[in-house]
C-alpha cells in the first residue's frame, strides 16, 4: 500500500515535472516568467538598494551631528550656558555657518562657510586628506588658525591647489587639506556651494560678522549620559521658539523620513510597472488555462482525478514561481549591486548589512503576482469538464465584473498597503488608478472607433487593421493604457528638462533681478548705491534687515505649533530660501500644518524684517492704509497669506523682540505680494521709525547684464564681505535637481515600457491562434503578403499612435497643473512633443507587435491553411 | 434491472435533455442497450442525431437525465465525476477524430499517460512496445505538431491500448484523416482490438467502418434503432461510392 502510493505521489511529481520543462522549453511560460522576474527584480533591488543608503547614511553613522547635543541659534549664546556645561563638567564646541564668497584672484565662488572650534567634533570623524594623491583620510579637529580645509570642487571652480591663497571675507587663508568627511554635514536641497572649513579663531579677520548679518550658531555638547540629561534639563526651559536644541536622533529621524518619503515615492511608482506586470501574467495566465484545457480534459477523460489535476498544476505554478522569484531576486541583486557601484563615489555602501526585509517584500510581491493574479484562470482550467474531449473546446468567456476580480484587486490593494504603510492612501490610489485606467479606456476605445471609420476610406491595409484594432479593442485597452503612461513620462522628463524651466525664466520682464546681495553693511550701502546709479545696473534700492521673532500677538505668545524636527526643516528651507528673499520659503510655511494648541501660533522661525517709506513695486495693499511720510507713530504692515495663516487682522498689535529688545505695534495695512516676481519681498513692512535705531546689514535685488557681469564681478571683489549670489548658480542647482528626478522617472519609465511590452507581447500571443485564422481566411481569398504585413503593422502603429496622442493629453494637463500650481505661470501648450509622442508610440509599439507576429507572417500560406483548417 | 453478466456495458431507459433558455430539449430518448465483452459495436447516424451524445454518456464523461448505465457492473449513473473518472482510468480507453493529443507531451509521454494513471507498471516499455506496433518506433520523442495528422492518430491508439482497457470508445477515429490513411487506421484499430480482446464501441457516420463492427445500432432525432446486420452490408455497398466525398465537409464541420 505504501509503495502504491510512493509510487502514485511520484508519479504525479513526475508529470508535473514534464510538463513544466516542456512548458519552459517551449516559451509557453516565457511572459509570466519574464513578468514575475520584474516585479521581483525591481521590488528587491529598490528596497535593497534604499535601505542600505539609510542605512549608510542614518544608522551606520556613529553621529551625524558631531556631538550628543546641539543647541542652534541665530546669535552667540548667553555664556551662562557654556559656564554651566562646563560646570557639569562636558565637553563642548562651537561652529559658525554662514554662506559666503570665497576669492582667489579674479574667481569668486559661494560657499559655505563652517568655522569650528579646537574641540570640533566632539563625536563622528572630522576627516581630511593633505594631498590629493594621498590614499587614506586622517582624522582631525579644527584647522589651524590661518588655513582651511576644502571640499574637492573649491580647488576646481576656483583653480587652486593645496597651499593656495584663498580670501574668505576680507582675510586671506591658506588651503591646508581637503576635507572628505563632515560628521554633521546637513542634506539640504538646495546648498549655497561647497564647503570650507575654518578655525572659529578665524572669524573675526573675515569681518563676515556685522550687526544683523545671517549666522547659525552652533554650541556642539558631549559627555557622560547623565551630565547631558541634566544640562538638557537646564537648557530646554531657556530657549525660545526660534532656537532648537537637539539630538543625533532628532536628526536622523528627520534625515530618515526625508529618505522614507522618496522611497515611498519610487516604489508607489514602481507600483505602476509592478501592476503592468501582474498584467501580464493574468493575460498570459489566461492564455495558458485557454491552451491547457484540452490537456486537462484528456487527463481526465483518462481517468485522471481532479485531486490529480489539481496537485499537477499546483505544483507546476508553484515551481514556475519559485523559479521566478529566484531568477528576479538574482536579478535584483545584481541591479542593487550596479546601483551601489553607481553611488560609490558619493556614499560607500561597503559596510551595509543587506537585511531581509527587502527579501521578503520581494518575495511577497513574486507570489501575490503570480497567485492572486492566476488564480481565476487556473481554477477554472482546474475545473475544465472532460466532455469536452467530445464536445469541443469552447474559450472561456470571463464576465466583465465578478468575483473573480476581488484576488487581484485585493493583490493590488497588499501591494500598495506595502509599500505606501498607509491604508487611506492605498485605496485613494487604487480607486484613483481604476478611475484613470477607466477615462483612458473610454477615451482610447473612442479614438480605436474613430479610427474604424476613417480607416475604411484609408486603403485596404488601413481598412484591416483599423477593423481588426476595434474588435480587440478591450484587449487592447491594457496595453494603450500602459502605453499611455509610459510615453506620458516621457514626454514629461523630456519638457521638464527642456521646456518648463526656460519657460518659467523666460516670463519675467527683462530688468528681473538676477544677482542678489546679502551681508551689505551700512557703510557700503553708499558706494554700491552710487555704482549702480553710475552704471545704470536696474535695481531694487537697499533694504535693511532685521531679524526678529514674532513674539506675541494681542499679547497673547506665541508658541512652537510643530515638533523639533519639522521646525527645523521649514528653518533649513527658510534659512536657504530667505536670505535671497526667493519665493518658496513663505509658500512652505503656508502648506504647514495648521495643528492648533494651546496658544497663539507664530510664525514658528525668525522672520527677516525691514522698514519701507513708500510701498514697494509688485506689491498692493488690500485692507488699510499705507502710512504717510511724516507719520512716525510705530506701525506693520504684514502680507496677506501670513495674516490669514496666523489669523491676524487689521488693528492687532504684534510685539516683536529684536535681539534683547521688544516692541509692540498695530498693524496698519496687509499687503499682496507676488512672491513669484524674484523681486525682494517682506512678510513684515515696518514704517522707518520702528527700526531705523538698530544697526544692521542690508539686501539688495540687481539685474545684471550678461556684458556688465564682469565689471560688477570685479567691483565687488572689493567688498568681499558682501554675498553675491548668481541666480543662475540657484537655477542650476534646480535643473541638478530635476536631472536627479528625471533618473528617478527614467527608471520607472524603463520599468513601465519593459512590463506594458511584456502585456503587449502576452496579449498578442493570447489573440495569435485568432490571428492565425484571419490570416488564412484571408490568404485563402487571395490577400497578398504585402497586405497582410502592412495590414498587422498598421495595427500596432495605430495602436501606439493613439497611446502617443492620449500621452500628449496627459502631459499638457501634467505640465498645466505643474505651470499654474508649482510655477505659478501662464500656461502654453508644447505642440512639438505631441509629435515625439506620437511618434515614439507608433514605433515603439509597431515595432514591438512586428516582433511578436514574427513568427504568423512568415509562415507560409499553405502551413497558415493546414495549421488552422 | 437486469445485469448480465456477460455484457460490459448495459443501459436501461436512459434518456437526456438539456435545457435551452427556456425549453428543454430531448437529445436522447428512452433507449436500452447492452454490449457484451469482446464485442464491436458501430454507433451510427447523421449529425445531430445524438450519436456523440449516447457515446459521452456510456463512457461515464457526462450524466443521464434518467436512466442507468452499468459499466463493469458499475452503476455510472450513481456515480460523480471523481468516481467516473476512476472507472474510466481502470476500464476505459479513448480514440478521438481530433486525436487530442498533449501538445507538451511527446508521442512516448502521452501514450503513457493513461498507464500512469491507472498505476500500471512498465508503462515506458508498454509504451515504446505499443508505438513500435503502430510504426512509430523511431517518433518516441517527437512532439504531436511534428507529427502528421496519420501518425497523431496512430499515437492515440497506442495510448487508448497502453492501459489494457475492457472496452474502447472511438468517436469518428477516422473523421479527420484521407481515405488512405483513415483505411491504415481502422486496420490498426480492428488488429490491436482482436488482439487485446477488448471490447469497441465506435461512433461513425462512415457505413464502411461501421460495417466492420460486429453489429450496429443507428441513432436517429435521439431514438436507437437496432440494425440488422444484413442490411448494414447492402446500405455499404449502395452509400460507399459517396463517402469519399463527404468526409471533407464533415470533418471541418467538427473543428472547434
Amino acid at each position: 500500500m505504501i509503495a502504491v502510493n510512493q509510487k502514485k505521489s511520484s508519479m504525479w511529481l513526475a508529470q508535473s515535472l514534464r510538463l513544466l520543462h516542456h512548458e519552459l522549453r517551449r516559451g509557453e511560460l516565457t511572459i509570466i516568467f519574464l513578468a514575475i522576474v520584474l516585479a521581483v527584480a525591481t521590488v528587491f533591488s529598490l528596497t535593497g538598494f534604499s535601505g542600505q543608503i539609510k542605512h549608510a547614511i542614518v544608522a551606520n553613522s556613529t553621529n551625524t551631528i558631531g556631538a550628543d547635543r546641539v543647541l542652534r541659534l541665530s546669535t552667540e549664546v548667553d555664556k551662562s550656558f557654556i559656564d554651566k556645561s562646563q560646570a557639569m563638567s562636558l565637553n563642548h564646541a562651537r561652529k559658525i555657518e554662514t554662506e559666503s564668497m570665497a576669492f582667489a584672484g579674479d574667481n569668486m565662488l559661494l560657499s559655505e562657510i563652517d568655522a569650528v572650534s579646537e574641540t570640533y567634533p566632539l563625536r563622528g570623524e572630522l576627516r581630511i586628506k593633505t594631498a590629493l594623491t594621498q590614499e587614506n583620510s586622517v582624522v582631525v579637529n579644527a584647522p589651524k588658525v590661518g588655513t582651511v580645509w576644502v571640499e574637492p570642487s573649491v580647488l576646481s571652480r576656483l583653480d587652486v591647489n593645496i597651499g593656495d591663497i584663498i580670501e574668505i571675507g576680507v582675510a586671506p587663508l591658506t588651503i591646508a587639506g581637503i576635507v572628505t568627511d563632515i560628521p554633521d554635514r546637513s542634506y539640504r536641497a538646495f546648498i549655497a556651494g561647497p564647503t570650507v572649513i575654518l578655525n572659529i579663531a578665524d572669524m573675526p579677520k573675515t569681518e563676515l560678522i556685522q550687526p544683523g548679518s545671517r549666522m547659525t550658531y552652533k554650541y556642539l555638547f558631549a559627555g557622560e549620559t547623565d551630565d547631558i540629561e541634566a544640562f538638557e534639563d537646564w537648557v530646554k526651559p531657556q530657549i525660545n521658539e526660534a532656537q532648537r536644541w537637539y539630538d543625533a536622533k532628532a536628526a536622523q529621524n528627520r534625515l530618515s523620513r526625508i529618505l522614507d518619503t522618496a522611497e515611498k515615492f519610487l516604489s508607489l511608482a514602481s507600483m505602476l510597472g509592478i501592476v503592468l506586470a501582474a498584467v501580464a501574467v493574468a493575460v498570459a495566465s489566461r492564455r495558458y488555462g485557454q491552451r491547457h484545457q484540452s490537456t486537462v480534459s484528456i487527463f481526465k477523460a483518462m481517468g485522471a482525478s481532479i485531486s490529480h489535476v489539481k496537485k499537477l498544476y499546483c505544483l507546476h505554478w508553484t515551481l514556475l514561481s519559485c523559479l521566478s522569484i529566484a531568477t528576479g531576486l538574482a536579478v535584483g541583486y545584481g541591479l542593487m549591486l550596479l546601483g551601489v557601484n553607481a553611488i560609490a563615489s558619493y556614499l560607500s555602501l561597503a559596510d551595509a548589512p543587506l537585511t531581509f526585509t527587502p527579501f521578503l517584500t520581494a518575495v511577497f510581491t513574486g507570489l501575490l503576482c503570480a497567485v492572486a493574479f492566476a488564480i481565476h484562470p487556473i481554477s477554472v482550467l482546474v475545473n475544465s469538464s472532460p466532455l469536452s474531449v467530445i464536445r469541443g473546446f469552447s474559450q472561456q468567456k470571463v464576465a466583465r465584473f465578478g468575483w473573480h476580480q476581488v484576488p487581484p484587486l485585493l493583490a493590488l490593494f497588499i501591494l500598495l498597503f506595502l509599500f505606501s504603510q498607509d491604508a487611506i492612501m492605498s485605496a485613494a490610489l487604487l480607486f484613483g488608478g481604476i478611475v484613470v485606467s477607466f477615462i483612458l479606456l473610454l477615451f482610447g476605445r473612442g479614438l480605436m472607433s474613430a479610427g474604424r471609420s476613417v480607416g475604411t476610406k484609408a486603403g485596404k491595409s488601413w481598412h484591416l487593421a483599423l477593423a481588426n484594432l476595434k474588435r480587440r479593442a478591450s484587449e487592447n485597452s491594457v496595453q494603450l493604457v500602459s502605453f499611455t503612461i509610459a510615453i506620458k513620462l516621457l514626454l514629461l522628463i523630456t519638457v521638464m528638462k527642456s521646456s518648463i524651466l526656460s519657460e518659467w525664466e523666460q516670463q519675467f520682464p527683462e530688468d528681473t533681478p538676477n544677482h542678489y546681495l546679502i551681508n551689505i553693511s551700512e557703510h557700503e550701502i553708499q558706494p554700491l548705491q552710487q555704482f549702480v546709479d553710475e552704471n545704470n545696473v536696474a535695481n531694487q534700492g537697499f533694504y535693511k534687515v532685521y531679524r526678529g521673532r514674532l513674539a506675541a500677538i494681542n499679547g497673547e505668545k506665541t508658541i512652537r505649533e510643530e515638533d523639533d524636527s519639522e521646525q527645523e526643516q521649514e528653518q533649513e528651507q527658510e534659512q536657504n530660501a530667505e536670505s535671497a528673499s526667493t519665493e518658496k520659503s513663505t509658500e512652505k510655511s503656508t502648506e504647514e500644518k495648521t495643528e492648533q494648541s494651546a496658544g497663539r501660533r507664530g510664525a514658528g522661525r525668525e522672520l527677516g524684517l525691514t522698514w519701507r517709506d513708500e510701498l514697494s513695486p509688485g506689491n498692493e495693499v488690500i485692507e488699510g492704509q499705507w502710512w504717510q511720510l511724516d507719520d512716525t507713530k510705530p506701525q506693520v504692515s504684514i502680507e496677506s497669506s501670513m495674516a490669514e495663516r496666523l489669523e491676524i487682522a487689521l488693528g492687532d498689535s504684534l510685539t516683536f523682540t529684536l535681539g534683547s529688545d521688544e516692541f509692540t505695534v498695530p498693524v496698519t495695512s496687509i499687503r499682496k505680494v507676488n512672491w513669484q516676481s524674484r523681486q525682494l519681498n517682506f512678510i513684515m513692512v515696518f514704517n522707518r521709525s520702528v527700526l531705523e535705531q538698530y544697526p544692521t546689514t542690508a539686501i539688495s535685488a540687481w539685474s545684471v547684464s550678461d556684458q556688465d557681469r564682469d565689471m560688477v564681478y570685479r567691483f565687488m571683489a572689493n567688498y568681499p564681505t558682501v554675498t553675491l549670489m548668481d541666480f543662475a548658480a540657484i537655477m542650476a542647482q534646480l535643473n541638478n535637481i530635476i536631472e536627479q528626478v528625471s533618473v528617478a522617472i527614467q527608471l520607472i519609465l524603463i520599468l513601465v515600457v519593459l512590463a506594458g511590452s511584456l502585456v503587449l507581447i502576452a496579449q498578442v500571443q493570447a489573440s495569435m491562434e485568432e490571428r492565425e485564422r484571419e490570416l488564412a481566411i484571408l490568404r485563402t481569398l487571395g490577400a497578398r503578403g504585402k497586405l497582410l504585413r502592412n495590414s498587422v503593422l498598421y495595427e500596432f502603429v495605430a495602436l501606439g499612435a493613439i497611446a502617443g496622442l492620449m500621452a500628449s493629453i496627459g502631459m499638457e494637463i501634467a505640465v498645466y497643473i505643474l505651470q499654474s500650481q508649482v510655477f505659478e505661470m501662464a500656461g502654453s501648450f508644447h505642440f512639438q512633443y505631441w509629435l515625439v509622442g506620437i511618434g515614439a508610440g507608433a514605433l515603439f509599439v509597431g515595432l514591438i507587435g512586428m516582433l511578436s507576429c514574427w513568427r504568423l507572417l512568415n509562415l507560409s500560406s499553405v502551413t497558415l491553411i493546414r495549421r488552422t483548417m | 434491472m437486469h445485469v448480465n453478466s456477460e455484457s460490459i456495458l448495459s443501459v436501461s431507459s436512459l434518456t437526456k435533455s438539456v435545457q435551452v433558455e427556456d425549453k428543454t430539449l430531448t437529445l436522447l430518448q428512452p433507449l436500452n442497450l447492452t454490449v457484451a465483452a469482446g464485442e464491436s459495436i458501430a454507433i451510427v447516424g447523421s449529425s445531430g442525431s445524438g450519436k456523440t451524445t449516447l457515446l459521452s454518456i456510456l463512457a461515464g464523461l457526462d450524466l443521464p437525465s434518467s436512466g442507468e448505465v452499468y459499466l463493469k457492473n458499475q452503476p455510472l449513473h450513481q456515480f460523480n465525476e471523481e468516481q467516473r473518472s476512476q472507472v474510466r482510468a481502470q476500464h476505459v480507453g479513448f480514440i478521438f477524430q481530433q486525436f487530442l493529443l498533449i501538445n507538451s507531451l511527446t508521442a512516448l509521454e502521452n501514450v503513457m499517460l493513461p498507464a500512469e494513471l491507472a498505476n500500471l507498471p512498465d508503462a515506458q516499455a508498454r509504451g515504446e512496445a505499443l508505438l513500435e506496433q503502430v510504426g512509430l518506433a523511431d517518433r518516441l520523442d517527437h512532439y504531436p505538431s511534428q507529427l502528421s495528422g496519420g501518425e497523431q492518430q496512430r499515437v492515440a491508439i497506442a495510448r487508448a491500448f497502453i492501459s489494457k482497457p475492457d472496452i474502447l470508445f472511438a468517436d469518428e477515429p477516422t473523421g479527420n484523416l484521407d481515405s488512405k490513411t483513415g483505411q491504415h487506421i481502422t486496420d490498426l484499430i480492428f488488429d490491436l482490438n482482436a488482439k487485446e480482446g477488448t471490447t469497441l464501441v465506435l461512433v461513425t457516420h462512415d457505413p464502411k467502418l461501421a460495417a466492420r463492427c460486429q453489429r450496429q445500432v443507428e441513432m436517429d432525432s435521439g431514438i436507437l434503432n437496432e440494425k440488422a446486420s444484413a442490411v448494414v452490408a447492402e446500405s455499404v455497398d449502395v452509400e460507399s461510392t459517396s463517402a469519399n466525398d463527404v468526409t471533407p465537409e464533415t470533418s471541418t464541420s467538427q473543428v472547434g
